[in-house]
């Protein structure tokens, strides 16, 4: 009996090395993975649209993807996630990243931009109609201004317009802007600041209106390698793939503008 | 008045058939661990309900499948002493004994120190059953039935649970304590001696059935039946042969003239203690004596125990004789090869199944 | 650190552990009556199961009950007024569900270790159920059932998943200890969530500690106290 579970402890030991060194093994012509960490309203579009047809193009290179608020995102690559591309929902948090080194600065696009939208529930009865009658909602879904990108920029459309203060107590704070949607989906939240690709990603909710003209600065989407990345070829590969025609095409149909000025 | 009782309950592997009425008396129950003595008394306190039948106490109807009546233990008036007691751990022998006694009873207080006074439990009063040793417990238990003046008193292996050297003392106190109790008392044990002293009628069960057997002393002496005669603790027994104007009795060897016996009997069973050895040969009537073989013995504090195999030539290889004697009749002798044991045909016990 | 997300969610777990108090026993001696062994099986099942699901699924399933859009729901707005999603009520909601099968497996066992023949005895004696359960039963099984309860309130103290999704995240309303822990990491306010968190590791010391505390107080009381036994024989007045 005890032969026999040394033997199997050994079995295993040599299978899991065995899986370990093939994956460290990662001469450029076979297949190569790669990891983008990207913000959650990046999500569907890369999932069901950019990422199958980057692979389809790129058959060798598989594209692993993990997406979540910005600031969490870059939290973890500080911490040394094993990541390849990041592609924030801001500046701020790929500026961070820069100036730490973690980010090749050279490799950086300032490919999109996204709108910041106040949306409510299909249905909802409440007497939003506009930012300036956000007062009249019982609670206001936003992600959290400290952490999310998009809870960033709806304090300052906010704050712009004069309603943040008056309106502190009925804030729910989002730890991303998925959650902040589906706050306002379910009904939970009477009203919700998102952005305009959250918006459009589902039919529970329709949009009140557009952060007005100067409210808010220019959101921009940027995308960077990370120096330190095992797959610089494959990396660099993905991020032109990303500034190509075909690619942006497809992020205009999710919502995004693309950055004239890129 | 009395117990009349006639249920049944029929569990995966075991049936329960008990039939008996019970006029004043007090009833033992003598049955093997598992004959479903405990489940009887269960039933006759309500905590079980029988599958069907009737259960009647001084006339008052307690179970009736076909009139639909069952009532609830807490209504019976039946006092149960548990085996384990059953005493309440978190109160004292005060709290435990006055529980049951309802709020607006005016004279809780006098009551219970009255019955601890009887059952010498004044001085125990406010400690806790962990605090008391098993005989005091059982007084508890016993007082904490009996202050509710119950119909009858239902004992469930109340010895079981004590020191050998102490069972003779509270059998007997409890003998006393129930002088005064008018009610039926049934007392369940698997202890042949305890259903001896303290029963006047007996009830046998075996795999869930009963059967009533009269009085417990005529029950001891004349069985009737094989299983009664086994749990009365006899342990020879011999099938019987029909030999024309004979019977042989083929585990001993010997032969008995039919004109002996008042009807058929089929077996033939004699007490291990009931033996007369004798030392020397002397003029023998054959069928009286029986010679056997000393297999083993076994040694006990006052008696020695003989393992006999009869030397007759037509009993079979394995039958075997057992045989009882005190070490002082024994006098101190060596142990034999060989022994003979006169059968006296007064304890000579037929038996008819 | 505002003292706010420590003052919620004391409020919503001592107001969780009150009704999952009562509701854990009261259900624990229910089910322990059930005489059906199959029956026990299931509703022991139903009543444990928020105990292995994640937080999520139950989020999942408390908003698919009491969400605006869902029938339920909808019915207590527009017939009651109430609306329970994004309320401090909804906290407590969350944390009754999470924590109610702790409090009920503790009572169920608590119950059962009682000898059965004692609750034989105490009927018997005459003594009807109620009186049954609270001078025989309560008694006796009250270490484990306060241990129980004990644990209950840390696990209610400590509901995050599903506390998000039906009460939301806001300041001062709804927003408890746990994600007011996550906000502020998130934030990358390291100092505040420190500070959070040591506020959350003395009460679970506490916690565990006084578990411990009744534990072995239960173990005392069971034991025989062999030392105070009299002698067998010396009391034969």
């Amino acid at each position: 009996m005890k032969r026999f579970l040394v033997s199997v402890l050994v079995i295993i030991s040599v299978l899991m090395t065995a899986t370990g060194c093939a994956q460290k093994a990662n001469p450029s012509t076979e297949e190569t993975t790669i990891t983008l960490a990207a913000a959650a309203s990046l999500k569907n579009c890369f999932e069901d649209a950019l990422i199958p047809l980057f692979i389809e193009k790129n058959p060798e290179i598989t594209v692993q993807a993990t997406y979540d608020s910005s600031g969490k995102l870059q939290a973890q690559i500080e911490e040394g996630a094993d990541v390849d591309v990041f592609f924030s929902a801001g500046m701020k948090q790929m500026s961070a990243l820069i100036e730490r080194g973690i980010v090749d600065e050279a490799s950086v696009l300032e490919l999109l931009d996204n709108e910041v939208v106040l949306i409510k529930g299909v249905g909802a009865e409440n007497a939003v109609y506009s930012f300036e009658s956000i007062g009249n909602a019982e609670t206001i879904a936003i992600g959290d201004p400290e952490s999310v990108p998009a809870g960033q920029y709806a304090r300052e459309v906010l704050t712009a317009l004069g309603l943040f203060d008056s309106n502190a107590e009925k804030f729910s704070l989002g730890t991303n802007v998925t959650e902040v949607l589906n706050w306002v989906a379910e009904g939970s939240a009477d009203v919700g600041i998102v952005y305009a690709t959250d918006a459009a990603s589902t039919d529970k909710v329709e949009i009140v209106a557009k952060a007005p003209e100067g409210s808010v600065g220019s959101i921009i989407y940027p995308v960077g390698m990370v120096a330190q990345t095992n797959h610089e070829v494959a990396s660099k590969a993905f991020l032109a793939f990303l500034a190509s025609e075909d690619a942006l095409k497809i992020f205009e149909a999710y919502g995004f503008v693309v950055n004239a000025s890129k | 008045m009395g117990l009349m009782i006639d249920i049944k309950k029929q569990y995966k592997d075991f049936t329960l058939e008990v039939n008996f009425d019970n006029r004043g008396s007090r009833l033992g129950i003598l049955g093997a661990s598992g004959s479903g003595k405990s489940m009887l008394l269960k039933c006759l306190a309500g905590i079980i309900t029988p599958d069907e039948g009737k259960i009647i106490l001084n006339g008052r109807p307690l179970f009736d499948s076909v009139q639909g009546i069952n009532v609830k233990p807490q209504k019976r008036k039946i006092g149960y002493l548990f085996q384990n007691y059953a005493l309440f751990p978190h109160m004292t022998v005060a709290e435990n004994i006055g529980i049951g006694l309802p709020k607006a009873d005016k004279d809780q207080m006098a009551k219970i120190l009255k019955i601890m006074d009887r059952f010498h439990l004044t001085a125990l009063s406010e400690k806790y059953p962990r605090q008391i040793s098993g005989g005091q417990q059982q007084r508890v238990a016993l007082a904490r039935c009996m202050i509710l003046e119950p119909e009858i008193l239902l004992l469930d292996e109340p010895f079981s649970a004590l020191d050998d050297h102490l069972k003779d003392h509270l059998q007997k106190e409890v003998m006393d304590y129930l002088s005064d109790f008018n009610g039926d008392v049934v007392l369940v044990s698997h202890s042949r001696d305890e259903i001896y002293r303290m029963s006047d009628s007996l009830m046998v069960m075996e795999h869930g059935k009963s059967s009533f057997m009269g009085t417990t002393h005529e029950a001891f002496k004349s069985p009737k039946y094989k299983y009664v005669a086994k749990l009365t603790g006899c342990k020879n027994f011999s099938d019987l042969e029909d030999d024309g104007t004979f019977y042989f009795a083929k585990s001993w060897g010997l032969q008995y003239p039919k004109t002996q016996f008042l009807d058929v009997p089929k077996y033939l069973g004699i007490r291990a203690h009931d033996f007369i050895v004798h030392h020397e040969l002397s003029e023998m009537p054959s069928n009286r004596f029986l010679r056997g073989k000393v297999l083993r013995t076994v040694e006990d504090i006052f008696e020695l125990t003989f393992y006999i195999k009869p030397l007759h030539p037509s009993v079979s290889e394995d039958a075997e004789v057992v045989f009882k004697i005190a070490k002082s009749k024994w006098e101190n002798r060596k142990i034999p090869d060989a022994l003979i044991l006169e059968i006296p045909l007064e304890h000579l016990i037929p038996l008819y199944a | 650190m505002s003292f706010s997300p420590i003052l919620i969610s004391l409020k919503t777990a001592s107001l969780a552990i009150l009704i999952t108090f009562i509701l854990g026993i009261f259900t624990a001696y229910i089910v322990v009556s059930i005489k059906s062994k199959g029956l026990k099986m299931v509703i022991d099942g139903i009543l444990t199961m928020p105990l292995v699901l994640p937080p999520t699924v139950i989020g999942f399933m408390l908003l698919a009950i009491f969400g605006v859009n869902r029938p339920i729901g909808r019915l207590l707005l527009d017939f009651l007024g109430v609306k329970i999603v994004f309320s401090w009520t909804a906290t407590v909601i969350a944390a009754i569900v999470i924590s109610f099968p702790l409090m009920y497996r503790a009572a169920r066992g608590a119950f059962e270790q009682v000898d059965e023949t004692l609750i034989m005895a105490a009927r018997t004696i005459g003594l009807n159920e109620w009186k049954i359960f609270w001078k025989i039963m309560m008694p006796l099984a009250l270490p484990g059932v306060l241990s129980g309860g004990i644990l209950s309130f840390a696990r209610g103290l400590g509901e995050f998943g599903a506390t998000a999704m039906i009460a939301g995240n806001i300041a001062g309303k709804t927003q408890t200890l746990p994600m007011a822990i996550y906000s502020e990491v998130a934030a990358g306010n390291m100092e505040t969530a420190r500070g959070y968190v040591w506020v959350v590791l003395t009460l679970s010391f506490f916690v565990v500690v006084s578990m411990n505390y009744f534990s072995v107080k239960r173990f005392d009381k069971s034991k025989s106290n062999a030392s105070e036994r009299l002698m067998e024989g010396e009391e034969w007045a």
